[in-house]
């Protein structure tokens, strides 16, 4: 598996918009610029809906009417959010892909996923049922809270990884631990890092 | 019904009059003087124990840092909501009041995480930022917002919104998103420079 990445890693890197994209200044901080900002417009209004549903803010305002909302925005942050990721992944593909942090984040974004998956079901589900009963009430639902409070973990988590990506701690080019060394993908011998 | 543009005038007299004075620090010699006078606050702040954890520690920086952008996205969705609804954009069927209230909250407690946040990473890497252009015009911006939010924005909407003149509330909705704005991108540019 490790190779298989580090095979597609460096077959991403042989492009040349890759190289251009890395080495280009501005065009590269544009990218990591917009990553970050997209932050405020994805994960802002992500942690107001959470936040409504653990009851912390807008309690005087209907859950779904939050929920509903501020869904499409959110949407539209992520796909910004999504599309520079890529464009970042792309620009240094071998270090990334082989980055402890990113892994860590990697395996994150997929439970942020299924979690969100899951709230969006349950929060149908609890719309149906109860007939709205809840959607005044200060705290939704015990399912829907966890659902919130453990978005706001799998976030918090991922924005933490994905600011240690930029330290080097666990490089394969600074021989890590063999423990280390198989969790990021190093591979005997590489020569490109 | 009141359309009146600025409902305060002595406020709004003072606002006017601390923008002169601004203005008149900027391009006197005093400006100069400060930023000299400036330099051993800085270097204190990188001998502080925040300082020293921040230098010392990469990983706490770190968290510290991403803790720093976890409020800023909290500042950031307040913000925008609060502003969408002035704007008409969202939340049209929820009463100004409730929206504005509850947005503003949110607002401080995240601006309050994000500037202590912000002190220690200042701390960590005081004298390197004291020499960045970026970081005086990220202070600038904020110390814009942050006035702009209690002594323009909130003492405005504290009156009946309903009966505020829209073009004034659309006004205060987009300088709010673009003082906002400023402060986010002048953050992120300061670690792209040094």
């Amino acid at each position: 598996m490790n190779q298989l990445i580090y095979a597609f890693a460096t077959w991403l890197d042989t492009h040349s918009w890759s190289t251009q994209l890395h080495e280009s200044f501005y065009m590269y901080n544009w990218v990591e610029s917009t990553h970050v900002l997209a932050l405020m417009v994805s994960l802002g209004l992500l942690f107001l809906i959470d936040l409504r549903m653990l009851g912390l803010a807008f309690v005087d305002i209907p859950a779904t009417a939050i929920a509903h909302r501020l869904f499409l925005p959110m949407l539209i942050g992520f796909s910004v959010m999504i599309v520079t990721g890529l464009l970042l992944f792309y620009a240094i593909p071998v270090r990334t892909s082989q980055s402890l942090w990113f892994r860590i984040k990697v395996v994150l974004l997929i439970a942020a996923a299924v979690n969100a998956w899951l709230f969006h079901r349950r929060m149908q589900d609890a719309g149906s049922s109860a007939a709205g009963s809840w959607d005044l009430a200060v705290k939704a639902p015990r399912r829907l809270q966890i659902g919130a409070a453990l978005s706001l973990i799998f976030w918090g988590f991922i924005v933490i990884c994905g600011r240690l990506i930029a330290y080097d701690w666990f490089d394969c080019r600074g021989e890590p631990s063999p423990f280390v060394s198989t969790i990021t993908g190093c591979i005997a011998d590489q020569t490109q890092f | 019904m009141s359309r009146s543009m600025l409902p305060s005038y002595t406020r709004s007299v003072a606002v006017i009059a601390a923008i002169g004075l601004c203005l008149g620090f900027a391009f006197s010699n005093a400006r100069l003087d400060t930023y000299s006078a400036l330099l051993p606050l800085f270097e204190w702040m990188e001998t502080t124990s925040l300082g020293v954890i921040g230098k010392t520690w990469g990983a706490v920086f770190a968290t510290v840092e991403a803790v720093h952008l976890l409020a800023m996205a909290v500042l950031g969705g307040s913000v925008l909501v609060s502003d969408g609804r002035l704007l008409c954009l969202i939340f049209n069927d929820v009463p100004q009041r409730q929206v504005q209230d509850a947005c503003h909250r949110l607002f401080v407690w995240s601006l309050l995480l994000s500037i202590s946040t912000g002190v220690f990473m200042a701390c960590g890497v005081a004298i390197k930022v004291y020499y960045l252009n970026v970081f005086w015009y990220k202070m600038l911006a904020l110390m814009v917002g942050v006035v702009f939010v209690f002594f323009v924005r909130q003492p405005l909407l504290r009156h009946d919104i309903d009966r505020l003149n829209p073009w004034v509330l659309r006004m205060v909705a987009v300088a709010s998103l673009m003082i906002w704005f400023s402060v986010a991108a002048t953050g992120r540019w300061i670690g792209f420079s040094g």
